[in-house]
């Protein structure tokens, strides 16, 4: 057993970070690695498709309804190959702090003692926009050292991608967290393949694995399930399989060099499309 | 790079549960951490109705922080009305809602029905000094109690001067503007104090105008009635202290009520023949004095800094040194309050420093040449470096350690003489 690898994973709302996550989990643990996926999202449902449902109580939701003095396995689920599954929760949408949440859910973990000596991974699938110091907590000191960024080939997804990464840069000048590579969860745009590398060769990093687009996700979700559990002997399962490779494999950390507005658009422009959108016709 | 602030003359704006004490039976409801009542209370003279620090509170914490703390301000609303027996709650939220995001005023607008009036008004911290939070109060009462009323009352002024408890003379400098004000003919009307409370609150709408006695503190409110009620306002930007500053003061509330000017000039006439008569009865004290002071600095308010420096070189005969406002006034009248200390007699002008680091205002002090004892009237603060220059000190500023103040006043003719019999046993106990 190695060193464990704490990783976060960041991206654009609705990119498919939880499903990618929860996909390049189950891949792991068919290497033979210990998980624990820490869900750092108030809507829950970062470990929806290793537990086949949402039934498990947050952390928060305990800590609300029982305090603090609880057992770590009122809050820890066991899903899909022997992963360990918690999600931190949060209030009710338009109240109260989220970000404190991720920060209280964090500690009251460490506290408990889930960070046990035979876990070779934990993953934090952090809500889309990092919009305050909370969604930050994953990647502070004594955490998480690696980021993935999840992106496509559209401008918005880019755009996260590019703030998400100032934020990396902040927390690398003092601690030691860097950034591992660009996850690309294709979304069919042109020219996608060349426009994600062209991306992370600006931001200093590389795209680490382009997932393509498969309908078969869909129906695993639709079932609660990773792909690898749903169709093991799919295309889309062997995708999955050579990201945690990837992962596995992955030694080049970096600190990302975000480019302006304008170096972006330079990018999308040079990759067709922003005129393809013009050109746009019935 | 963070800046060290040393000893700074006030508190954050939640300070403003003072002003709400300091109207009768009005309670502050605290949405906030549990400390925050007790880190800020310092209101000697406030027991008796309720206590000086001891109010509901919703003592929120991590929990709340992370689910919103709405429903326990909602019951600690519900249970306040029930169980304490108050004219008028105010509801004051410290910084950890306000950052949180906590709708207050929402919850706060469902008790719209009740019988007693509940008002709301935000006193995080950050939103700056418990001068601000003084506004704060005082704009929740113009918008969420008053409405704009037809019925308008001939002679009638309000009067806004001090912000209660901060500065401890604010009853006694009250009932003088009060007197002084009702001496012209005008009916005036306050809110804090002894049989004041919710019912001359309610008569502030039928105002014929506002008095605003304060550089700069208070000058939103007065602007909001202006707005919502159609009361115009009378801005006086120096307390009146001694007999100069207040025959001022006299002729201008006079001249803008309209009050005939015989009888203004006849109620100043009375006052200043008694006042240069006490005088002319110390003349001797005063020029044989050998210990008194020949420069002098204030280190307060500009409220009190501006009032102060005007008597001491207007009617005391002193020359202004360097003087100090501690109270983080807005930059954008500090220019308009410093033209202030540059209206004096005699063609003297006073430098103003806009200075809230005390530190820094030690080291100027100590710097400064007056000329022999410096004579130093500040807050308690000022106390040890006047000392270690050998100098007259008199704390009249919070924080204020060494004197009680239950209702004393410097406002008026006889605040002027108040004053100088402080100063003058400070110079006299000197070697006695």
């Amino acid at each position: 057993m190695g060193e464990l690898r704490q990783i976060a994973i960041y991206g654009k709302g609705g990119i498919g970070k939880s499903t990618t996550t929860q996909n390049l989990t189950a891949g792991l643990c068919e290497h033979g690695k210990k998980v624990m996926v820490v869900g750092c999202d108030p809507k829950a449902d970062s470990t929806r498709l290793l537990l086949g449902g949402l039934a498990q109580k947050t952390v928060l939701d305990t800590i609300r309804d029982e305090g603090e003095d609880i057992e770590l396995d009122r809050i820890l689920k066991t899903g899909f190959g022997g992963t360990k599954c918690v999600e931190s929760g949060g209030p009710e949408p338009g109240v109260g702090c989220a970000g404190r949440g991720i920060i209280t859910s964090i500690n009251m973990l460490e506290n408990l003692g889930a960070y046990t000596d035979d876990l070779d991974y934990v993953f934090y699938d952090v809500l889309g926009d990092v919009v305050c110091g909370g969604f930050a907590m994953p990647i502070r000191e004594g955490k998480a050292k690696e980021i993935y960024i999840v992106a496509s080939g559209e401008m918005m997804a880019l755009y996260a991608a590019n703030n998400i990464s100032k934020g990396i840069q902040r927390y690398a000048r003092t601690g030691g967290v860097r950034l591992g590579g660009i996850i690309c969860n294709s979304r069919n745009v042109d020219r996608e393949l060349d426009l994600l590398r062209a991306f992370a060769k600006e931001l200093g990093t590389k795209l680490l694995y382009f997932v393509p687009r498969d309908n078969i996700v869909q129906h695993a979700e639709i079932n609660k399930k990773t792909v690898i559990e749903y169709r093991p002997e799919s295309n889309q399962a062997q995708e999955y399989r050579n990201l945690a490779q990837a992962v596995i494999e992955n030694q080049d950390f970096v600190i990302p060099t975000p480019m302006t507005q304008e170096r972006l658009e330079e990018i999308l422009m040079e990759y067709g499309m922003m005129e393809l959108a013009d050109d746009y016709k019935i | 790079m963070a800046k060290l602030l040393d000893k700074q003359h006030y508190k954050c704006a939640l300070g403003a549960m003072q002003t709400v004490q300091a109207i009768e039976r009005a309670l502050p409801i605290l949405h906030s951490g549990p400390g925050c009542a007790q880190k800020l209370s310092e209101s000697t003279g406030s027991s008796g109705y309720f206590s000086p620090n001891i109010f509901p509170c919703t003592s929120i914490n991590e929990k709340d922080v992370v689910f919103g703390g709405v429903k326990k301000l909602e019951s600690t609303i519900e249970n306040a009305l029930k169980v304490i027996d108050a004219d008028l709650y105010v509801v004051l939220t410290g910084c950890i809602p306000e950052i949180v995001g906590d709708d207050s005023g929402e919850v706060v607008s469902r008790f719209e029905d009740s019988e007693k009036p509940v008002l709301y008004a935000p006193t995080a911290g950050f939103k700056g000094n418990n001068y601000k939070g003084h506004e704060q109060v005082i704009n929740a009462i113009i918008e969420q109690y008053l409405k704009k009323s037809d019925k308008k009352q001939k002679g009638l002024v309000n009067i806004w001067a001090d912000v209660p408890y901060q500065d401890l003379f604010w009853l006694g400098n009250l009932r003088e503007l009060e007197k002084l004000v009702s001496e012209l003919g005008l009916t005036p009307n306050t809110i804090f104090g002894y049989r004041r409370g919710i019912e001359n609150i309610k008569k502030i709408p039928e105002a014929e105008f506002n008095l605003l006695v304060s550089p700069w503190v208070g000058l939103t409110n007065v602007k909001k009635m202006e707005r919502k009620f159609g009361t115009p306002y009378l801005h006086y930007k120096t307390l009146p202290i001694g007999a100069t500053e207040t025959s001022k003061f006299l002729r201008e509330v006079g001249k803008f009520a309209g009050v005939d000017e015989a009888k203004v000039e006849a109620v100043v006439k009375e006052h200043e023949d008694y006042y240069y008569y006490l005088i002319e009865r110390y003349a001797d004290l005063f020029l044989e004095n050998r210990v008194i002071n020949k420069q002098f600095s204030v280190v307060s308010d500009a409220h009190y800094a501006l009032g102060i420096t005007k008597f001491l070189a207007n009617d005391f005969g002193l020359v202004p040194a360097k003087q100090f406002v501690v109270d983080d006034t807005p930059k954008n009248v500090q220019e308009e309050i410093a033209e202030e200390f540059k209206k004096l007699n005699y063609g003297l002008e006073a430098e103003v420093a806009f200075e809230t680091d005390g530190y820094k205002i030690h080291n100027e002090i100590r710097k400064h040449d007056y000329h022999g004892y410096p004579l130093v009237l500040g807050s308690y603060y000022e106390k040890e470096v006047t000392e270690e220059l050998k100098g007259n000190f008199l704390n009249i500023a919070y924080p204020v350690q060494d004197k009680v103040i239950i209702d004393d006043s410097y406002v008026g003719y006889t605040g002027g003489i108040r004053l100088i019999e402080n100063i003058y046993t400070v110079a006299v106990s000197r070697f006695n």
